[in-house]
């Protein structure tokens, strides 16, 4: 019985087609030619998300910030040496405890020819503070309103005197949108076709897929040196460093040390990592009655996470300790401030001292994206006797917890990062140590004195005095596990040349590209 | 099918038993469209509900040091502290206008928002059914026609396998051997039909696999029975005999899978949309959801129950025109 046989004529006709479709698929690829090589000098970044909208003052987050920096200019800037640097604003001063001056850099136009003066900034400012604009952009909260001095001056007027607004004023809350533009086309339109002064300007966007700029020819900085601009969301690791091996990339930004360690030893691809100021710290809950009221025990688990073998083993080496939550490179991070001696002994001998002999068991809480550090801080503190139960949370869930009124709701000890792109320590101490801050685990009267002299004093000496002498105090009360400050960790191809400041912000109007 | 049946007594002439067809085709579409809004409304108000009770999309939006005064701030310029009730009638009542309101995050309509989604998803799920069906069909006529013998196992192991690897573990295969080793194809992205081959080919394995196995069985059956055994006496070819004889008879079982399949391709490529970076509605879903944003996520949830509703309908209406059982009365 011949039931089922099929004619060779068919199957070779149908292997025919299929050979034929997969010819056509490679050929549009442009098989074998490296993606790479036909770029241009184009750059073409990939970062772990999309931009949340092109409305610069509608979003607070830092992937959305690192494509609108290329667009949009800011008031002041940080430069790689940590500095504060004019922009669009030439100069500033405090005029009186209320008033912050600033002089615009004249001569500047935004993308359509538009004017950005005085004007421009106070419109800025006043857009950003309206309820009806929805902003998340919360740190210029002292502001209460902006007058126009002269066509080039403009005042900030505050409720306190808040000595960091020109650093406040290099990232989100700084930037200047146009204001004639914005009336003509509406926030739905300036969302769409976004116009600013930055070094690029708008192409085209698709969302989840690619985001196109090109050079700004006429940008009062000079024109960029690439002509072209890429950006594209890669919401996993694996998928943008295959992108990165296969030429649909250059430079891969926001990777974890062991994304980034699936990398090592690829040929044409570098790992580049950057001192960066995001700073980790496990706030330990003193408020509630247990181990952690008392200050020895603190100490004791101080010495107890070896933080170096910590960076090591999990991080890659890829981090830097810090000795008492203000990262290096802030303004008031006090070099002679030295970490915890690393021993298990010394905490062992902590923690009998005060009543622990065999330790005790707690809960450690994250959000699940740090599962890896707090997997290894709960190892490190079992080996003095300390039992913290991991307890992971996504991180929507977190973010509730950290902020909600009920301070416990993140259990005793919770690992927690802040990101301090203001380069200034108010940033990182604000919401975590003045009793009256959320995120408060540890009351004290003299910590209390001390930021109210570095929030509100005028004179930096002052200012710089006050985090000394709270950074002693916090490495003596120890209501933190001091941790690291994460690098900026970036891979790419043999392309891009380019460094990022501490805050890793992917400002491209300086990168080049060979070709 | 059921649905179907006949409720008056078939009438003795052709042309009126024909109107009569075609009325209770209508009254079956129109019952079936009934039951579909119940169905819709049932499942925007447990995504309404249920996505309330998984956080504060204010906590997500603001950095952590921002105050109480500014969280409240901006809860009540969204919206978010308006009473639930009144919160639900005016989701509810947006939803014949296909107005979902506007995104928490994106400051966009989110009709608007899933309308640039939706070609894309629509792209990969189309380019998916045609591998889908140019592998599945052959490869299950093969198998069928080759029953017990060594290369119907060897295709019903292949397709095994198909059913049994996670999508996103062969579309991670693929992308080491065609774009990291072979530079052949993007590793991911989006826009030109190289874009489409992997992450069509990875969301359609396991179809290929339910299709195929459907179709073999399905042919089996239908191969054995005595009309095909009066087709092949007739002296036709063996594939004749299949294609003209057994697969129409094959389809139906095969046709209900297909459809429910596209139901899956269009909802079910979040995992894929992920790994290869596709701008779909599946990725949408899933930074939704970690970004709290209710209204976007309500609209996705509905997008997906609606896509099923509308796939079951049509695989419903195709079988009156497959089988001629059930377009005449039983």
């Amino acid at each position: 019985m011949d039931r089922g046989h099929l004619p060779r004529r068919d199957v070779l006709r149908a292997g025919g087609l299929l050979i034929g479709a997969l010819g056509t698929a490679t050929s549009l690829s442009g098989c074998g030619t490296p993606a790479a090589a036909r770029a241009g000098n184009v750059l073409r970044v990939s970062q772990p998300g999309d931009p949340k909208t092109l409305d610069p003052q509608k979003q607070g987050d830092m992937v959305s910030m690192n494509v609108l920096i290329n667009m949009f200019d800011t008031l002041t800037t940080r430069g790689r040496d940590n500095q504060l640097h004019p922009r669009l604003a030439l100069s500033w001063s405090a005029t009186d405890a209320h008033t912050w001056r600033f002089r615009i850099r004249p001569g500047v136009t935004f993308h359509n020819g538009e004017p950005c003066e005085a004007q421009a900034v106070a419109f800025s400012i006043k857009r950003l503070l309206a309820p009806a604009t929805k902003s998340p952009i919360v740190e210029l909260r002292y502001v209460k309103d902006v007058s126009v001095v002269d066509r080039l001056t403009v005042d900030l007027h505050t409720t306190v005197h808040d000595p960091i607004l020109p650093a406040k004023l290099s990232l989100f809350g700084g930037v200047v949108v146009p204001p004639r533009y914005l009336s003509e086309v509406g926030d739905a339109g300036f969302a769409e076709h976004p116009i600013g002064t930055g070094p690029f300007t708008f192409v085209s966007w698709q969302r989840d897929h690619e985001l196109r700029m090109r050079a700004h020819a006429d940008h009062w900085e000079g024109r960029p040196s690439i002509d072209g601009l890429v950006f594209t969301p890669a919401p996993n690791a694996s998928s943008s460093l295959a992108a990165l091996q296969s030429g649909g990339v250059d430079l891969v930004a926001g990777l974890t040390p062991d994304a980034a360690q699936q990398l090592d030893g690829y040929s044409g691809v570098t790992l580049d990592g950057f001192t960066g100021i995001r700073t980790s710290y496990l706030s330990l809950n003193t408020l509630e009655k247990g181990p952690l009221q008392d200050r020895r025990v603190r100490q004791a688990l101080n010495h107890a996470v070896d933080v170096p073998l910590l960076i090591k083993a999990v991080l890659d080496g890829k981090a830097t300790e810090t000795p008492a939550l203000v990262p290096r490179g802030a303004f008031g991070f006090d070099p002679t401030v030295k970490p915890f001696t690393r021993s298990v002994s010394t905490a062992r001998a902590l923690l009998a001292d005060a009543g622990y002999p065999h330790g005790f068991s707690t809960t450690l809480t994250a959000s699940n994206v740090d599962s890896n550090v707090a997997e290894a801080l709960s190892g490190l503190l079992a080996r003095a006797g300390v039992h913290a139960r991991v307890d992971l949370l996504d991180p929507g869930t977190y973010a509730a917890r950290l902020t909600s009124d009920n301070r416990g709701a993140l259990g005793p000890i919770y690992l927690a990062a802040s990101t301090v792109w203001t380069l200034d320590g108010e940033s990182i101490v604000q919401s975590n140590v003045r009793h009256d801050r959320r995120q408060s685990r540890w009351h004290s009267k003299e910590a209390d004195r001390l930021i109210d002299v570095e929030e509100l004093s005028q004179d930096p000496a002052e200012r710089n005095k006050a985090f000394s002498d709270l950074q002693r105090l916090m490495r003596e009360e120890a209501p933190f596990v001091f941790l690291y400050q994460m690098d900026n960790i970036f891979a790419r191809n043999d392309r891009p040349r380019w460094k990022p400041g501490s805050a890793g912000v992917l400002a491209m109007e300086s990168a080049e590209v060979s070709r | 099918m059921s649905d179907i049946t006949l409720e008056q007594p078939p009438t003795p002439t052709a042309g009126r038993r024909h109107d009569h067809h075609a009325t209770r085709l209508l009254w079956f579409v129109l019952k079936r469209l009934g039951t579909a809004v119940f169905v819709l409304l049932c499942t925007a108000t447990v995504a309404f509900f249920l996505v309330r009770l998984s956080g504060d999309p204010v906590k997500l939006l603001l950095p952590p040091d921002a105050t109480a005064a500014q969280e409240s701030a901006l809860r009540s310029s969204l919206g978010l502290d308006r009473p639930l009730f009144t919160q639900y009638v005016d989701f509810i009542g947006g939803l014949p206008r296909l107005d979902f309101g506007n995104s928490l995050v994106y400051n966009q309509p989110v009709s608007r928002i899933l309308a640039d989604r939706l070609p894309a998803t629509i792209e990969l799920a189309a380019a998916a059914l045609v591998v889908t069906l140019v592998v599945a069909i052959p490869a299950g006529i093969f198998a069928a026609m080759r029953r017990g013998r060594g290369s119907d196992h060897a295709v019903m192991t292949g397709v095994l396998l198909g059913q049994s690897t996670p999508p996103f573990w062969v579309g991670i295969l693929l992308v080491l051997v065609f774009a990291v080793g072979l530079h052949a194809l993007p590793a991911s992205g989006y826009g030109t039909f190289a874009h489409l081959v992997l992450p069509a080919v990875t969301l359609a394995v396991y179809s290929v696999a339910v299709v195929a196995r459907l179709l073999r069985s399905s042919l089996i059956d239908v191969l054995s029975s005595d009309h095909i055994r009066s087709a092949r006496a007739k002296g036709f070819g063996p594939l004749k005999v299949v294609l003209t004889h057994g697969l129409r008879n094959a389809s139906l079982p095969v046709v209900t899978v297909v459809g429910l399949e596209v139901g899956s391709l269009l909802g079910g490529a979040i995992l894929t949309e992920r790994v290869f970076s596709w701008p779909g509605v599946g990725q949408l879903t899933i930074e939704a959801i970690s970004n709290r944003d209710f209204p976007l996520v309500q609209a996705t949830v509905l997008f997906f129950a609606a896509t099923f509703v509308v796939v079951n309908l049509l695989v419903d209406l195709s079988y009156s025109f497959l089988d001629p059982r059930v377009r005449t009365s039983r």
